[in-house]
Formats: structure tokens, C-alpha cells, sequence
């Protein structure tokens, strides 16, 4: 990296928020994906004045970048490509107003999703997405990608509960997309900047819907002796006209890696488990999960059980929450692929699973956000057997071809990012990628923002 | 194809009554048709503007001149209806009436939580285009919150899809989302995927009469406060004070719970009371309540949300003929006023403090629409919008972005 725009960049953050040393760069060369790369500075700003500033040098100097939170992505979307810079926005973490009269927050895009949620958990608020990886990924990083997690089933994803955001433009421009108020007149520009990983500006304040925590929670264990009995109790609880807040399975492969690892209290030699969630008004809950057990028995459950206090419910949650970090006591590497297809289609994806994984040799466990068709099969590995690798690459490309035929889509939650890039043609044709390009070009004609993410080069297309 | 023929054309005369010059009219019922439109229009550098049941026309740029009126409403099929997935494709044109009555029809019963005022008129691809809204948006949110996936044609009449039919996805942009509101500037909506739920167990309506503004303020706060789930919200200036409706679908013994907290809440806030449990009544008394005599000239007003009363009252003060609705858990003010009130209207446009809402148009004359001023932020205009247009739409097919 060029002296001078080290010196440039130390000046706006001072010379202790600019790392330059290989050792530490290699830091920051990798995400929670497979894909790595080295950046040319990393570069902590304490405000969003400071964000403008930086992206104003690098504007005028011709130099990409990449926003980066703790770095969960799990699609190589916060890898630097070619030496760009980091731009660290993981100090950037306050809560700057919790303006509960009219149900939003105002937040730093550093902050923790968990560190948000606790705080207002406390007021008796919350923030309805919730990514199983809450603990440590930022409401900046949950913006980029759209974040999703168990509760989107009932209360929608990151896109349905971010209403406005200060963003500092490609050219170093900063200006406010929607806020507290609804309906800003025009297109939906916060809309498409959510999702959007981090390639049309940077998020420097966001402002949230919050709700009212519910009155009542119930939460229930219920045990399968096939997976495919529990996807079709999924299909004929919500056929039956109740919307859960969350319906979530775990496979066998899954359920030993957890109870190996934090000992949920899921049965090991049960083949599925599906956790129930219903929230709400008291009245009526009971009559509900009363209906939810006679579906799931005549869906042929082998055991069921309800958590008795708030203790249990965590116990139950913990254990779904550290499904991606408990496959690693299995094999040393995984990969998640994040696919989505209609509800009624789980069983023949998952079918697919089981013949991919077959077909290339691979042990695939699967975790999956049943209510919402979004499968997360895990594919286990050694990343350091190249043939291996090979084999996970190709796998992990036909499990979202399988999900894209059954009239699903190639990412639900995790983004397109560097990895999924050649997969875009299993669901747009040359013109909406076009279409998209084009936007891209508009917002940043000199593609320094996050380039080489989520709209694949025209090569790659048919 | 319908084409040439002017006269009684609905979304023609809604148009020209807002002072758009009309030169001809096309009625596609395929996409072909209406790609093949697009497609003449661009290579003869006409212009095109997309129209549906013709209820929300000022949400965007009205031009002097209209080369062509590109009317959806013969493209108003139902192209999918998953029961079991609990989605639907419907053809642009296809009014939210017609979709709610088509649901209705199957199996147990389903329907879109989508209520815009004029329902019978509004098309989807208009609902969409316009970003408009109703009621049961305090529960089901807006389109935003409700379409999954949308199908549209280009300047050049080529075909694009966004999106799909599962709920969860960020494959690329979210130019499902960043359509929406563009009101016909960028692309011809074709089609629009969108979320399905069965009919609710029970529904109840209630409603509540406050003398004092501030005893209203604190009953909706508590309100807001509460466990309570009201679909819907509604606040109208009456004489001698305010007029509560609040809505509410859920198990029966759910709704039965509401209704009862509804009055006792009202009655500790000095409110006057009463609730209704019956299947019509909620939706009838939501389409009362937002639709005005005539159609006249409207804008909707959003402020943060405690807000709302105030606004309400302040807009009653400046247009005292006017009907007036609040949206009392969006903090979204409707404001219906006739033609004479038009001079008055722009004074609306002081009401959110300091920048903190929208006043936003919705029928507006193109006169009165070009004296309102910037309705975007001047930087997102100039480095978001503009270039974008420019980008899809070179040769400015379509009317000009907002």
C-alpha cells in the first residue's frame, strides 16, 4: 500500500486505528467461508464522519474497499479482493437512541445483534431478527446480508425490520435512506441497500423497527424417527393455519455433533428433531399447542416435550444456535450451503442432499429453517485433502442447482458473495443480472465498493 | 390487444383529470403484447406511462405529454396459487378485490393482508408501483413485507425477474423491494408474487370515543404498550372529540381477550367504548373508515409514530373539510380534500417537525404536483436515483424517477 495514503488514512483515525503489518493483515484475509484474501490496510473509524472521509481518499485515489463487522459471512463477502482495504467498523458499537415511544432503535452498525437484543430485552422490546450467529455478528454485517435466523418465520428478515440508515455513498457522500417515519416517497432505496453486502455504500447509523416482547412463549421438543416426517409436520402445522415463530430441524449427523458439544438434551439416536416455538397473546396459546402435538402425532412423532421454564427453552436453543460450531468436533471444515425452496419441496431437496452427498463421498449433516424451506446442509471436510475440497466445491454448487430446480433459490440468508457467484445462472436469466449490474454501475461507475461480489462477471453467465 | 380508442377508458380519464395530455391508450392482456409496446416505444422514443386502476397516480412524476397510456388492467390473470405454500402470481392488472374474492373461493378460505383504500379499483401492480397501504398494515406490514418475487418488462419490452416464491431470499439485489415506490419510472410491473394466509379464526372490530386529545394520546400509548395485536388501527377527528377503530383477528379466545382489554383500556383513559365480534364486520369497518365520498385530491402524511394525534389534528385545522384518517400504530395521516381545497394542501407539507416524516402525494393535479417540490432527499436524487434511470431507462421511456 502506497505510503501516502497510509499516511492520509492515519490522519483521519490516527496511527493507532491503521493496521499495515502482514502479520496483521493476515488477520483479516479470511471470513467464516472458504475464500481468502489479503488486504492492503485495515482501518478502524470510531464515527461515520471518519467512514466518509476514508471512502472519499479512496474514491479519489482509485482504491477498493470492503465494510467489515466481526466477519461470520460465510460467502467470502468481506474478503479484500486485490489488496483492498478494510474498512473495521467493529468500534463503531453504541446504542444511540432506544426511543421505545415510537418503537425504534438507533444504532451503530458495530454493535453485536445479541448486545441489541439484550439491552432491549430488558425494556420489554426486542429486535426480531435473530441469526443463530447473534453472539458476535453486527447489525452492520446483518444489513449487508439481509440476515435472517429462526424467528423470520413469523416477523421477516432483516429487510422487513430496518426502516433507515445513515450511508456514506461510494463517493464518500453521506446522506439518510428512509428513517424513523414509513413510506419515504420513491423507490425503495433502503430496501435495496439491505442485502445488498456491502457493494453500494456503507451503513454508518441504522435505525430498527422494534416490538413489544410477547406475552407468552412456548417452546417444544419434538422427536422424529425420519426426517421426512418431520418436514411434512412443518407443512401441515402451518397448512392448518398457525404460524409459529419458529420451526427449525436438525438431522442426526447434527443432533450427535451438539449433544457431543453442549448437551441440549436432544435424543442421539433420534433421526430429526423440530423445534416448536409459539408466541403471543396467552389466551388461546394452550388450545394451539394442544392442535400442534395432535398434528404432530398423527404425523407419527416418537416423543415430545415441552420446555418448562425459560432455563429449559435456552438449553434447547443453545443447541440449535451451535449446530454450525459443533460439526466442527466432526471434521476439521465445513461448508454451508444455504439454499431455500418451497415448504412442500423439503423432502425431495433433501433427497437431493442425501444422493449428492453419496455421489461425491462427503458426510452432510443438516440443520435447516423448516418453516421456511431454507436448508443449511453442512458439508464436513478436511480443507487441507485438495481432492476433498474439490469434491465439497462441486457438492455444494449441485445441492443449490437441486434447490433452484425445485423452484427455490441459491442463498436464503448467507449471500452470494465470492463463492456463489458462478451459481446466479441456476436462477437469473443474462437481463436481470443486466438489470443488476447496471444498478451497481450507477451507485459505483468505479466499482470500488465491496467489487467482485454478488454480481458475477459476464463471463460467468451462460 | 385494446388500443387507439380513448373515450371511457378509465385510466385515461383518471390521467387527463390530473392533467396529463393522453395522446393514445394500449390495454396488452399478455406480456407479450405489452413487451411488444414497450418495444415500439423505445425504438420510436415514445413515452409510456404504466397504469393500473388509476388510484394512487401522483405517487410519482406526472408528465405534460403521454405518448402512450400503457393500461394493465386486461392483464388481470391469476397465474399461481400454491395453498400448501401459501403464496400466489397474479398478473399486474389484477385489482386486490378480485384477488380477495378469487382466495376466498378455495378451500378453507385465504386472502392477501394487503387493504388499500379503493381496493375494488387499486390493481396490484399499482398497490406495488405506488407503495400504497391500508389498515392491516400495522399487523402484515406493507408490500414490502408481503411480495416475494416480481415479474417486469424494460424500457426495451425485455423481460426481468426479481425475487421468487420463498420467503427467505437475498440472491442479488432485493430489486423485489427497490421497485417498489418507483411508480412506473424503471420498469412495466408484469406480474407479483406474494405471501397467502387463511382466512383468521374470528375477527372483532372496536371502537372507542375520546373527548380530549390527550386522553386519546396516553389510551394509545398504553395501547402500544400492551400484549394487544390489533390488525389495525384507526383514528378520525369527530365532533366532540375522537374516533378509535381497532381490529383484531386471531384464535378466538385470543380476540375475545382484545376486545375486553380494548374497552377497559379506553374507559381508564376516559374513552366511551364498544366491541364486536363477526367475521365482515372488520374489514367493512376499515373500508368505512379510509374511503372518502369522492375521490377528490389526497396525500399521505408519515410521522414517527407518537406523533400521529398531533399531526392529525394540526391537518384538521388547515383543511377543516377534509377527511382525515390516522394510521395510529404506523404513524401514517390519509388526508382526503376536495378540488377547492387544493390551494391549502401544500401548507400540509410543514406538519412532520423538521424533516422527521414525508408528506407524500398521492392524487395530485401535475400542476400542483410540480409546485410540491423535491419529494427526495437532494443527494440520494443525485447520486442514487438519477444515475440509476439513466442506467435502465437511457432513452426516458418511462416517466421520469421521483
Amino acid at each position: 500500500m502506497d505510503t501516502k495514503i497510509r499516511e492520509k488514512i492515519q490522519k483521519i483515525v490516527g496511527k493507532e486505528n491503521v493496521l499495515w503489518k502482514d502479520v496483521d493483515l493476515e488477520v483479516y484475509s479470511y471470513d467464516a467461508g472458504l475464500d481468502r484474501g489479503k488486504a492492503g490496510l485495515v482501518v478502524f473509524p470510531s464515527d461515520g464522519q471518519q467512514v466518509a472521509e476514508i471512502v472519499k481518499v479512496l474514491f479519489e485515489n482509485g482504491l477498493s474497499y470492503v465494510a467489515r463487522g466481526s466477519g461470520t459471512n460465510l460467502t467470502g463477502g468481506t474478503i479484500p479482493m486485490n489488496g483492498g482495504i478494510v474498512i473495521e467498523i467493529s468500534r463503531m458499537n453504541r446504542i444511540l437512541e432506544m426511543d421505545l415511544e415510537n418503537e425504534r432503535v438507533i444504532v451503530e452498525p458495530g454493535i453485536f445483534n445479541l448486545t441489541l437484543q439484550n439491552a432491549l430485552a430488558e425494556k420489554g422490546y426486542y429486535y426480531a431478527p435473530d441469526p443463530a450467529s447473534q453472539k458476535v455478528s453486527t447489525l452492520g454485517g446483518n444489513v449487508g446480508e439481509n440476515s435472517g435466523g429462526p424467528h423470520c418465520l413469523k416477523y421477516g428478515v432483516t429487510s422487513n425490520h430496518v426502516l433507515g440508515a445513515e450511508v456514506v455513498l461510494p463517493n464518500g457522500e453521506m446522506t439518510w435512506v428512509g428513517g424513523k417515519s414509513l413510506d419515504a416517497p420513491g423507490p425503495d432505496i433502503m430496501g435495496l441497500l439491505v442485502g445488498s453486502e456491502g457493494t453500494l455504500g456503507i451503513a454508518t447509523k441504522i435505525c430498527c423497527r422494534i416490538m413489544r416482547s410477547p406475552e407468552r412463549v412456548v417452546t417444544m421438543l419434538a422427536v422424529f424417527n425420519d426426517v421426512e416426517a418431520a418436514g411434512q409436520t412443518v407443512s401441515d402445522i402451518i397448512a392448518d393455519g398457525i404460524i409459529p415463530a419458529t420451526l427449525e430441524i436438525m438431522d442426526n449427523v447434527v443432533i450427535r455433533a451438539v449433544e457431543d458439544s453442549v448437551h441440549a438434551g436432544y435424543p442421539i439416536d433420534a433421526e430429526a428433531v423440530l423445534i416448536i416455538e409459539l408466541d403471543g397473546l396467552t389466551d388461546g396459546m394452550d388450545e394451539q399447542m394442544k392442535r400442534i402435538v395432535e398434528i404432530c402425532e398423527q404425523d407419527g412423532v416418537a416423543s415430545y416435550r415441552m420446555a418448562k421454564d425459560a432455563n429449559e427453552r435456552n438449553e434447547l436453543w443453545m443447541g440449535r444456535r451451535n449446530a454450525f460450531g459443533a460439526v466442527a468436533r466432526v471434521r476439521p471444515a465445513y461448508l454451508v450451503c444455504d439454499g431455500t425452496v418451497p415448504r412442500t419441496e423439503l423432502p425431495k431437496a433433501l433427497a437431493a442432499v442425501k444422493a449428492i452427498s453419496k455421489k461425491y463421498n462427503l458426510q452432510i449433516g443438516n440443520v435447516f429453517h423448516a418453516g421456511d424451506g431454507n436448508l443449511h446442509p453442512l458439508i464436513m471436510f478436511d480443507d487441507r485433502d485438495a481432492d476433498e475440497l474439490a469434491r465439497v466445491h462441486k457438492a455444494g454448487s449441485e445441492i443449490l442447482k437441486a434447490c433452484a430446480d425445485l423452484g427455490g433459490t441459491i442463498s436464503g440468508e448467507h449471500g452470494i458473495g465470492i463463492e456463489k457467484l458462478p451459481d446466479m445462472k441456476f436462477v437469473f436469466t443474462d437481463a436481470d443480472i443486466n438489470m443488476m449490474r447496471n444498478v451497481s454501475i450507477a451507485i459505483d461507475p468505479n466499482g470500488l465498493c465491496n467489487p467482485g461480489k454478488l454480481i458475477p462477471r459476464k463471463e460467468m453467465v451462460h | 390487444m385494446t388500443t387507439n380508442s380513448l373515450k371511457g377508458v378509465k385510466s385515461v380519464e383518471a390521467l387527463e383529470s390530473l392533467g396529463v395530455r393522453v395522446k393514445n391508450v394500449e390495454q396488452p392482456s399478455t406480456e407479450g403484447e405489452a413487451a411488444d409496446v414497450l418495444a415500439k416505444a423505445s425504438r420510436e422514443k415514445l413515452v409510456v406511462f404504466p397504469v393500473g386502476g388509476g388510484t394512487s397516480i401522483s405517487a410519482g412524476v406526472l408528465p405534460e405529454n403521454v405518448d402512450i397510456a400503457l393500461d394493465t388492467t386486461k392483464m388481470n390473470a391469476v397465474v399461481s396459487f400454491d395453498s400448501a405454500n401459501l403464496n400466489m402470481t397474479v398478473q399486474a392488472g389484477k385489482t386486490i378485490g378480485a384477488i380477495n374474492e378469487y382466495l376466498a373461493g378455495h378451500g378453507k378460505g385465504f386472502r392477501i393482508p394487503l387493504d388499500p383504500p379503493f381496493s375494488d379499483r387499486a390493481t396490484i401492480g399499482g398497490v406495488y408501483a405506488a407503495n400504497s397501504s391500508g389498515p392491516s398494515r400495522l399487523r402484515f406490514g406493507t408490500v414490502r413485507d408481503q411480495v416475494m418475487g416480481v415479474k417486469a418488462l424494460d424500457a426495451k419490452g425485455t423481460e426481468v425477474k426479481f425475487g421468487g416464491c420463498v420467503v427467505k431470499n437475498v440472491s442479488g439485489y432485493d430489486m423485489t423491494k427497490f421497485l417498489i415506490g418507483s411508480a412506473g419510472s424503471l420498469c412495466l410491473i408484469t406480474s407479483v408474487t406474494m405471501r397467502v394466509y387463511p382466512l383468521p379464526a374470528a375477527t372483532a372490530v372496536s371502537e372507542a370515543t375520546f373527548a380530549k386529545l390527550d386522553e386519546l394520546e396516553k389510551f394509545l400509548e398504553s395501547l402500544r404498550g400492551s400484549f394487544l395485536l390489533p390488525s389495525g388501527v384507526l383514528v378520525e377527528v369527530v365532533d366532540g372529540g375522537y374516533h378509535v377503530i381497532a381490529g383484531f383477528e386471531d384464535h378466538p379466545l385470543a380476540v375475545e381477550r382484545e376486545c375486553k382489554d380494548f374497552i377497559a383500556m379506553a374507559s381508564k383513559f376516559g374513552g366511551k367504548g364498544s366491541s364486536k365480534v363477526s367475521k365482515q364486520e372488520m374489514q367493512e369497518a376499515f373500508r368505512n373508515a379510509i374511503e372518502p365520498k369522492e375521490e377528490g385530491i389526497s396525500v399521505k402524511i408519515t410521522v414517527p409514530i407518537s406523533q400521529g394525534p398531533r399531526v392529525l389534528v394540526a391537518a384538521k385545522k388547515l383543511l377543516p373539510l377534509s377527511k382525515a384518517v390516522l394510521y395510529a400504530g404506523n404513524g401514517v395521516l390519509c388526508v382526503y380534500a376536495g378540488e377547492s381545497d387544493a390551494g391549502a394542501i401544500k401548507e400540509l407539507k410543514g406538519l412532520p417537525d423538521n424533516g422527521s416524516g414525508y408528506v407524500v402525494p398521492v392524487r395530485l393535479h401535475r400542476t400542483l404536483l410540480s409546485s410540491f417540490g423535491p419529494r427526495v432527499d437532494q443527494k440520494l436524487d443525485q447520486y442514487v436515483l438519477q444515475p440509476i434511470k439513466k442506467q435502465l431507462d437511457p432513452l426516458g421511456v418511462f416517466p421520469p424517477v421521483l
